[in-house]
């Protein structure tokens, strides 16, 4: 080791040293970009709705409201997404002129394939996850216009009221779940730390969210 | 590049990933794993409904609420607001929703090929076969079922009338011997129990509270009549060989050896005379003197029923204001008509007939079917006289044999000749939802939707009170190419030329709630349940002590040792097997591995010099011989070891498949004397060690 | 950790009535079905079947025919001082939650089975094998409780998924989710009983049919004297049947430990 030491001429060193800095930075750059791009990207699988939603044309072109599609059931679960059935009682004809709106009346309407099963979740739970939107609703009764109920249901799923294509669903590929699942850690900002979003008084026990 | 070189660009490379959160998040997604083991099932979702309407596999039509998550069922639920079964539900109607998914469940029609190899078939093949069979028999065709509540047994009756045979049967039951000896004592209409209005309730040999009559009925009687923690309102007793579950519940358990229930109860006559009870009708002198020589003594010598429970049982009754004393059989077929003819007797002398609280006359179920064979007319008909006639070749064997809801290969005794008529009969079907020992003798095989999967009906189930009416309504979808038999049948009539005066169920279902006067709108649309009054007639009644001394001359069964057959609800009966989420119900004193359990009490063991987990050989009479596990159980009188009933199948699934022995195989079939009715039950073996 | 008696303002509690009880097993069927526990082919095995509830069969121990029977369905006893939280290494098992309920959370388990060395009731099981529910038996899962995997430990939870049904429903039609009525929430065993053997409510809310049916002469806790304080009652009016429900010397009678507090 000493032998080659000495044996090293300065010129040598010094472009030695410059390729050796050189090929580090190239590694790091490399792997910065491979694992703050390109890896991340791989493990996820980009997957598209089953037809393109649009919040916008819904609600703001005719006017509905966020409950005549999402709401509280009478025995206090809560119905997410509409069914094909549902969709039926405007879509039973082709409205319009968009082409998803006619492959949806053709595809499901027409033949009763349930959209609701195909319905991509974005906050999809495994199942040991118990969650009640009825009893996180406390709040929605104070809040005032659809802006501040955008805001309060966004704080946890994707603010879509506004979009005229249902956003990207990406899926981890070794998780299977959507990259905007919520993890425990989301849940207990306020399960855990009572005074975050103001009193919730939230139970931290186990069985408060699992089954 | 040099060594160093790709150092220094690993070196980088590594900081540059470490620096990034590729490695982090996949360590964190790597942590999902400990939920996600794909091999394990997931949860599905949406909205889950409860929908009323009844069982058609538990005997008793249990009213239940089917809950169905996105339409399919998972739960049975018992329903409240059923007014016959008050909410309550059995072991065996608990596990539907999985029994309809359960690996026994018939997927699609089976037919048979030469090589005994069943082959899938689809419906319209299997349509074609069945009517070209069915009209190549022309009057050679029979029928059997094992449903006797439903209506769909009109459908078969009239085709089968119309084809000019009269060879329609129910499946043995409680009811065939009952509706006999209620005929032979002068009533005149069904023999009926008002339960609900009696304070002090005898059972003799019928387990009430576990598998005879309206069970579900009875237990959410047996709920309302003992309040928790407060005080009982209505006395209950049980006689019977085994403390078994309905002697759990009783207030004074009488232990009687098996098939002595007629000496038992004409010695409780005897003690209700002696106490003054004695309601008139003509033949009352006759039988007072022919129960005379029944004294306590005597009676505790025959049944093995220690004389002071005798007494007092016979002073519960006398003092009771509405006693009722019911008789049946330990397995629910089989039964003889004697002791339904002692049990009337004892009513009369307590005038419990026809009164709130006592035995009733009710009209039977009338058939709304053209050309259908009355109810009375085919619950007074003997299948096993008609099989074993064709076993033994003195009746031509059918052309064509259909089997309805039942399973007589399994839940009749082996020389009841089932087998031999259906090698003999030219072509055989059967309609069931599971893949059963009698499917796997047949020609034809036909999945019959559930009773929560088609239309159907349980009209006035025996062991009931009242009139009731209750629809069995399609709640969901048929399992995968399971058809309701009633449209089955009324299509395959309608095939034929035959003319039933309905055009499919529902139409069949409104004539008999109409007939009823029942709402079938609110019935159909709601699940609710009909309720009928009825008139009490005045049955000249009389005490048929001539019939009661034949039928009590009946031989006891021979052997060392008695056989007391348990049935238990919760392990099926004879139409279904141990459904896959009652398996559990089953206990270690009933099944140990591939062992029946044969319990005993101390005394017996010390005689068979058998500790419990001997194997012990036991050998019946008909040189059947099985091999049982057995087990101390002082609730059971000495000389008798009780076997539960519904193991030992051979088809099914994993779940009742391979399990124990078939306790119907060690009866053999013998004639009451007198009524000359098939019966069995009675089973004396010889035990050894194994 | 669980050295105290944890007290909570609303305790759910079981009234188990012994006498009325006949032992037909609906109550097993309906907890099965209710909570995804996988059948089990040979269900008689009850060394290797899992029950979240079972039904035991009690004798007086005399001979025929003064012999006497009756039947205890067993669930998990949701100690005021469970032994099992004690004893889990990982806060698998815990018992924080308004309720009282022991709280049992599969995927979290390692598997040391501690807890079920520790339950005196043996009211806890083990996943020895994957469980399996062949054919199309999985189509009748139902959506409330996760289904196990090998290795973990399960229980019975008072089908505490319920607890939060009624809480859900409750809040949608504006009542108040910490005061139910009686009977908003049972079990699931409670629903199935058809001789109403089993009443289920709040021990501590006076409006709830249990909180009465508890001081009864006849009520008894299995084991009361370990100090396990179980929020499961039992009642008979027959000595012998109470006196199963611990050991008891010859002399020493029951409740005892009750007037002792």
């Amino acid at each position: 080791m000493e032998e080659r030491n000495n044996t090293t001429t300065p010129a040598n060193a010094a472009k030695k040293c410059c390729c050796g800095w050189g090929a580090f930075v190239v590694g790091l750059v490399v792997a910065l970009i491979l694992g703050w791009w390109v890896l991340p990207n791989l493990m996820k699988e980009t997957k598209r709705q089953p037809i393109a939603f649009s919040h916008v044309e819904h609600v703001q072109n005719q006017g509905m409201t966020c409950e005549q599609c999402h709401f509280v059931r009478a025995d206090g679960t809560f119905s997410g997404a509409p069914t094909t059935a549902q969709c039926a009682e405007c879509h039973s004809t082709i409205l319009g002129n968009d082409p998803e709106e006619a492959r949806f009346v053709r595809e499901y309407v027409q033949t009763g394939r349930e959209i609701k099963s195909e319905w991509l979740i974005y906050q999809k739970q495994p199942d040991n996850v118990f969650f009640s939107h009825a009893l996180h609703f406390g709040p929605l009764a104070e809040l005032k216009g659809p802006a501040e109920v955008s805001a309060f249901c966004s704080r946890c799923h994707l603010n879509v009221a506004e979009t005229d294509v249902p956003p990207v669903y990406r899926e981890n590929r070794l998780s299977g779940y959507s990259e905007n699942t919520m993890l425990m850690w989301g849940c207990e900002r306020c399960h855990a730390e009572h005074m975050a979003m103001g009193n919730t008084n939230a139970s931290n026990a186990c069985f408060t969210c699992h089954k | 590049m040099d060594r160093r070189g790709f150092l220094k660009f690993a070196a980088g490379g590594t900081v540059g990933l470490v620096a990034s959160p590729i490695i982090w998040n996949t360590l964190y997604d790597a942590v999902y794993w400990t939920q996600n083991w794909g091999w394990i099932p997931r949860l599905k979702k949406g909205a889950s409904e409860y929908l009323p309407t009844v069982s058609k596999i538990c005997p008793s039509g249990t009213g239940f609420l089917v809950r169905t998550v996105a339409g399919t069922p998972v739960r049975t639920i018992g329903d409240r607001n059923n007014p016959v079964t008050h909410g309550a539900i059995t072991a065996l109607a608990a596990a539907e929703a999985e029994l309809r998914v359960s690996p026994a469940r018939l997927k699609t029609p089976l037919r048979r090929s030469s090589d005994g190899a069943y082959i899938a078939i689809t419906w319209a093949e299997a349509e074609r076969l069945l009517k070209e069979k069915m009209q190549a028999a022309g009057s050679s065709v029979a029928a059997v079922s094992g449903d006797p509540t439903s209506s769909i047994n009109e459908v078969l009756s009239s085709m089968l009338n119309q084809k000019g045979s009269s060879d329609f049967y129910f499946m043995p039951g409680d009811e065939q011997p009952a509706a006999l000896a209620w005929e032979a004592m002068g009533g005149q209409g069904r023999l009926g129990y008002d339960m609900e209005g009696s304070d002090c309730i005898l059972a003799v040999g019928a387990p009430v509270l576990e598998s005879w009559g309206v069970v579900a009925a009875n237990r959410s009687l047996f709920n309302r009549t003992h309040p928790v923690g407060g005080e009982a309102t209505q006395k209950f007793l049980y006689a019977g060989a085994v403390q078994n579950n309905t002697a759990a519940g009783a207030d004074l358990w009488l232990p009687m050896k098996n098939g002595t229930d007629m000496a038992l109860m004409l010695g409780i006559a005897h003690l209700l005379i002696k106490a003054g009870k004695k309601g008139f009708a003509a033949g009352l002198g006759n039988f007072a003197a022919f129960v005379e020589a029944y004294t306590p003594e005597k009676v505790s010598a025959i049944t093995g029923v220690p004389s002071a429970r005798l007494e007092a049982a016979a002073k519960m009754l006398v003092e009771a204001r509405r006693p009722l004393v019911i008789a049946g059989s330990a397995l629910g077929s089989g039964g003889s008509a004697g002791p339904v003819m002692a049990a009337v007797a004892l009513n009369m002398l307590l005038g419990s007939v026809n009164r709130q609280g006592g035995m009733l006359d009710m009209p039977f179920p009338v058939s709304v079917v053209d050309h259908a064979t009355e109810y009375r007319a085919t619950i007074a008909k003997r299948f096993v006289d008609y099989t074993q006639s064709v076993a033994a070749g003195k009746t031509k064997a059918p052309a064509f044999l259909l089997v309805y809801a039942a399973n007589p290969v399994y839940s009749l005794p082996a020389d009841a000749g089932m087998k031999e008529t259906l090698a003999k009969a030219g072509f055989t079907v059967a309609v069931a939802s599971f893949m059963s020992e009698t499917c796997a003798q047949c020609d034809l095989v036909l999945p019959a939707a559930l009773g929560m999967e088609a239309f159907d009906d349980v009209q006035t189930p025996y062991g009931s009170g009242r009139v009731t009416y209750a629809l069995a309504r399609p709640v969901a979808k048929p399992f995968e190419n399971a058809r309701g038999a009633g449209e089955l049948f009324i299509a395959l009539a309608q095939e034929l030329g035959l003319e039933l005066g309905v055009k499919d169920m529902p139409e069949l279902l409104y004539k008999h709630a109409y007939a009823l006067g029942a709402p079938f709108r609110s019935m159909m649309e709601e699940g609710k349940v009909h309720v009928a009054g009825f008139d009490l007639p005045a049955s000249p009644l009389f005490y048929n002590w001539e019939a009661i001394r034949l039928a009590a001359s009946a031989p006891g069964a021979e052997g060392d040792l008695q056989v007391a057959p348990v049935v238990v609800l919760g392990m099926g009966t004879a139409q279904t097997a141990i459904p896959p989420f009652a398996t559990k119900v089953v206990t270690d004193y009933q099944l140990k591995g591939r062992y029946s359990v044969a319990q005993m009490n101390g005394a017996t063991a010390a005689k068979l010099k058998v500790k419990a987990g001997d194997l012990v050989r036991l050998v019946a009479g008909n040189n059947v011989e099985i091999t049982v596990v057995a087990a101390i159980f002082e609730g059971i009188l000495p000389d008798t070891v009780s076997l539960a009933a519904g193991l030992g199948h051979t088809a099914f699934d994993e779940f009742s498949k391979g399990k124990g022995a078939n306790v119907l195989a060690l009866t053999s079939v013998c004639r009451e004397p007198g009524t000359g009715l098939p019966v069995w039950g009675l089973a004396g073996v010889k035990a050894a060690r194994a | 950790m669980s050295s105290e008696v944890k007290e909570f303002k609303i305790k759910w509690g079981m009234v188990i009535d012994i006498d009325k009880c006949t032992g037909c097993g609906a109550c097993m069927v309906a907890c099965q079905a209710e909570n995804n526990v996988a059948p089990a082919v040979d269900g008689s095995n009850k060394l290797r079947s899992l029950n979240w509830l079972t039904v035991f069969r009690l004798s007086n121990h005399k001979p025929f025919p003064d012999h006497e029977v009756a039947y205890l369905p067993r669930p998990c006893m949701q100690c005021g001082k469970p032994s099992c939280v004690a004893v889990c290494p990982v806060v698998a098992t815990d018992k924080r939650e308004e309720g009282g309920i022991v709280s049992q959370i599969p995927p979290r388990c390692i598997g040391c089975r501690y807890c079920m060395a520790s339950c005196p009731y043996h009211a806890r099981y083990f996943n020895w094998y994957d469980p399996k529910w062949p054919g199309d038996l999985a189509q009748a899962l139902t959506p409330d409780v996760s289904t196990r995997m090998r290795g973990v430990v399960e229980k019975c939870s008072f089908c505490h998924h319920r607890f939060m049904k009624a809480q859900e429903k409750a809040v949608a039609n504006g009542q108040d989710p910490m005061n139910l009525p009686d009977g908003a929430y049972i079990t699931a065993c409670t629903e199935a009983c058809p001789n109403g053997a089993i009443t289920f409510g709040d021990l501590n809310n006076p409006a709830h049919k249990v909180h009465e049916l508890i001081k009864s002469p006849y009520a008894f806790r299995l084991l009361e004297r370990l100090g396990t304080e179980p929020q499961v009652y039992y009642l008979s009016k027959r000595e012998w049947v109470r006196r199963e429900g611990d050991n008891y010397l010859e002399h020493e009678k029951t409740g005892e430990a009750r007037k002792q507090g």
